[in-house]
């Protein structure tokens, strides 16, 4: 049993690095939203290679578990994509803002411009 | 200095009222030719009001996008407006004005895209936190094997830039840690910079925006970026 989901494990934290570090590339995730993913990616990795340590030293002693279920593993990996998913999202978001804060502070000091060379000819 | 180059002087302040008359000032005084652009990044304080009141040229940021997002507002403008050397000085005070002609005599001198100003070249005394100095000595050590070219001062944000690397910078600009990842892009898209060695003074007010507990974070963080920055797609010019 723990043979397979120390490959699972293992296969999906590799996964999950590889995918953070695709994204870094590409520029879809910022820097400061991958850390943490990068952070889990090995932590699991970890995991899967030293299962012991973790299940009979660290684990057992806190909570006394020593059997995890592999379809919590892996329903909790699909929730670790679906946050990730949100990462990149929230990076695309911060962008446009910057994009917006910058084009329209640009715009506003155009007009401003504007209007001191040519006053309204309302005003006296 | 060639005539007929237009030159703008961008000051990024967040919160910098105290600071910010006297940098003006001081711009104005050496560098009594180039125009003036303050980047008011979100400030709470009299920042805008007190720039304005100087007569100079003020875009104000409707939040704080950090030091990147204000810097690169300030290469847009010098884009948008065909400006054809844009020059960089913190509002904090931090960068002498004195300095500026040394840059421009770098870039036109050397023939390069940008000069960093640098204060670490020469002869040039500056005190900083053991922390800030190890750091700063890593990232020399990693940005100069990266560039090619020994770069002393990378974290520093007094620079000048000519036309190409204003064209860059207006649509590239890296956000969280700019300096030194502005460097890496530079070299990046084949663009060549040099150094020139400026004194840099105590900041007159204001807060650093890394203080000394944050320094060994600031550190591993910019690191990892400048190391991702190298696997990025270079962008096209």
């Amino acid at each position: 049993m723990l043979i397979q989901i120390q490959i699972i494990v293992g296969m999906l934290s590799f996964a999950l690095l590889l995918i953070t570090f695709e994204l870094i590339r590409k520029e879809r995730l910022r820097e400061e939203y991958s850390l943490l993913w990068l952070f889990t990616g090995v932590v699991t990795l970890a995991f899967s290679l030293w299962p012991e340590f973790f299940l009979s030293q660290f684990i057992t002693r806190i909570t006394g578990i020593f059997y995890l279920s592999a379809v919590v593993v892996i329903a909790f990996l699909f929730l670790l994509l679906i946050v990730l998913h949100f990462s990149v999202v929230i990076s695309k978001l911060t962008n446009q803002t910057k994009e917006l804060a910058q084009r329209y502070a640009l715009l506003e000091l155009e007009l401003k411009e504007f209007k001191k060379r040519n006053p309204p000819p309302t005003e006296t | 200095m060639k005539s007929g180059e237009k030159i703008l002087v961008v000051i990024p302040a967040y919160n910098e009222g105290e600071s910010v008359e006297k940098v003006i000032l001081d711009v104005r005084r050496y560098i009594a030719e180039a125009d003036i652009l303050l980047v008011n990044d979100g400030s709470t304080d009299l920042t805008s009001d007190r720039a304005r009141r100087c007569g100079i040229l003020v875009l104000d940021l409707p939040f704080n996008l950090g030091i990147g997002g204000a810097v690169q507002a300030g290469y847009k403008y010098a884009y948008e407006k065909g400006y054809s050397i844009a020059i960089q000085v913190d509002g904090d005070g931090q960068h002498d004005p004195k300095e500026i002609p040394k840059l421009l005599e770098v870039l036109e001198k050397e023939k390069v895209d940008m000069a960093i100003g640098s204060r670490f070249l020469g002869n040039t005394e500056y005190r900083s936190s053991v922390m800030r100095r190890l750091g700063i000595t890593i990232f020399c050590g990693v940005i100069s094997t990266i560039v090619g070219q020994k770069i002393t001062d990378p974290t520093s944000g007094f620079r000048a830039a000519n036309r190409k690397v204003i064209q860059l910078f207006a649509s590239n600009y890296p956000q969280d840690y700019p300096e030194p990842e502005a460097v890496v892009l530079l070299h990046r898209c084949h663009l060549k910079m040099g150094e020139a060695p400026v004194a840099m003074s105590v900041r007159y007010a204001g807060e650093s925006s890394i203080t000394k507990i944050k320094s060994a974070y600031y550190m591993v963080k910019v690191l990892l970026a400048i190391l991702v920055g190298c696997f990025k797609k270079r962008p096209s010019l």
